[in-house]
């Protein structure tokens, strides 16, 4: 996403990204941020929040109108817990087949064992 | 409390993620707002993957199955007055029911449509952007992608992009 935002922003548009991975741009390098401690596919919240989507917009909004650059980006991070339980929201926004790339690793990881047990006989 | 972003993922993802050597380039591009957020128009973007049904393609998910540090880089445009049910969803690292559910969670069209009424906003414009989030290498964004989107923004003279990754 700092990717997206830097691009945009050096073609002249300014932006604000909200992220439950504020960790990029803090690495990368990004004008502005809002981060939150959501799981991933949920960085305005719950469905149906209305409340709380609102309330993360009108931060991104505040900070857009008063960040001014001169520090170079802006990160704030917003304390808003999540609702669910931690080790059902871990499992929840998780796809409900392994990605390919996941399922690759996976693959790779079984085939190296069964090799492993097979010098190991 | 400082945002955990590691909170969400397994372990061997956290880690391999955080062992990334991630060149920072400086000086961050900047662009100020030229006007008060209450006058400003607004483009959304999301890195959700989703798609308007029957109006866009889906993102080559096939592909990705078949090349799996392949991710589909380029974008749909979403109408700002979608409706739910037109909302179809490629993303194959997220599960996608909550977004399936109510897009606002990652693309907030309606709550811009009520901020620009309550005219917290000055306006939501016409078309908001979907990319998938899943980039090994983000070449064809920066080089392709990315100025096209930028010069459909300005096409609808937009100010400012709101970002929000799944």
């Amino acid at each position: 996403m700092p990717v997206l935002a830097r691009g945009l922003e050096s073609l002249g548009l300014s932006t604000v990204i909200v992220t439950n991975m504020p960790y990029w741009s803090e690495k990368m390098g990004a004008p502005r941020t809002i981060g939150v401690e959501f799981p991933f596919g949920h960085p305005l919240g719950m469905p149906g929040d209305r409340e709380t989507q609102l309330r993360i917009i009108r931060e991104a909004l505040r900070l857009l109108d008063e960040a001014s650059g001169s520090g170079g980006g802006e990160v704030r991070e917003l304390e808003i817990e999540w609702p669910q339980p931690f080790d059902e929201a871990k499992r929840d926004w998780q796809p409900l087949e392994p990605s390919p790339i996941v399922k690759m690793l996976i693959d790779q990881r079984r085939a190296q064992a069964v090799q492993e047990r097979q010098e190991g006989e | 409390m400082p945002v955990d972003s590691f909170k969400y993922l397994p372990g061997s993802i956290a880690a391999y993620y955080r062992n990334l050597a991630v060149q920072r380039q400086e000086p961050i591009p900047w662009t100020p707002l030229r006007k008060p957020v209450r006058e400003a128009r607004f483009a959304l973007v999301t890195t959700a993957g989703i798609y308007v049904k029957g109006v866009e393609p889906p993102f080559d998910a096939e592909r990705e199955r078949r090349e799996p540090m392949w991710g589909d880089p380029t974008y749909r445009r979403i109408p700002s007055d979608v409706r739910q049910d037109q909302i179809g969803a490629s993303h194959l690292h997220i599960n996608n029911r909550d977004l399936l559910m109510d897009v606002n969670i990652v693309l907030p069209v309606e709550r811009f449509r009520e901020l620009e009424t309550a005219g917290d906003v000055g306006s939501l414009a016409p078309t908001s952007y979907s990319f998938m989030g899943y980039q090994n290498n983000t070449a064809e964004w920066r080089e392709k992608y990315i100025p096209e989107v930028a010069g459909l923004m300005k096409d609808e003279a937009v100010d400012v992009a709101l970002l929000t990754p799944a």
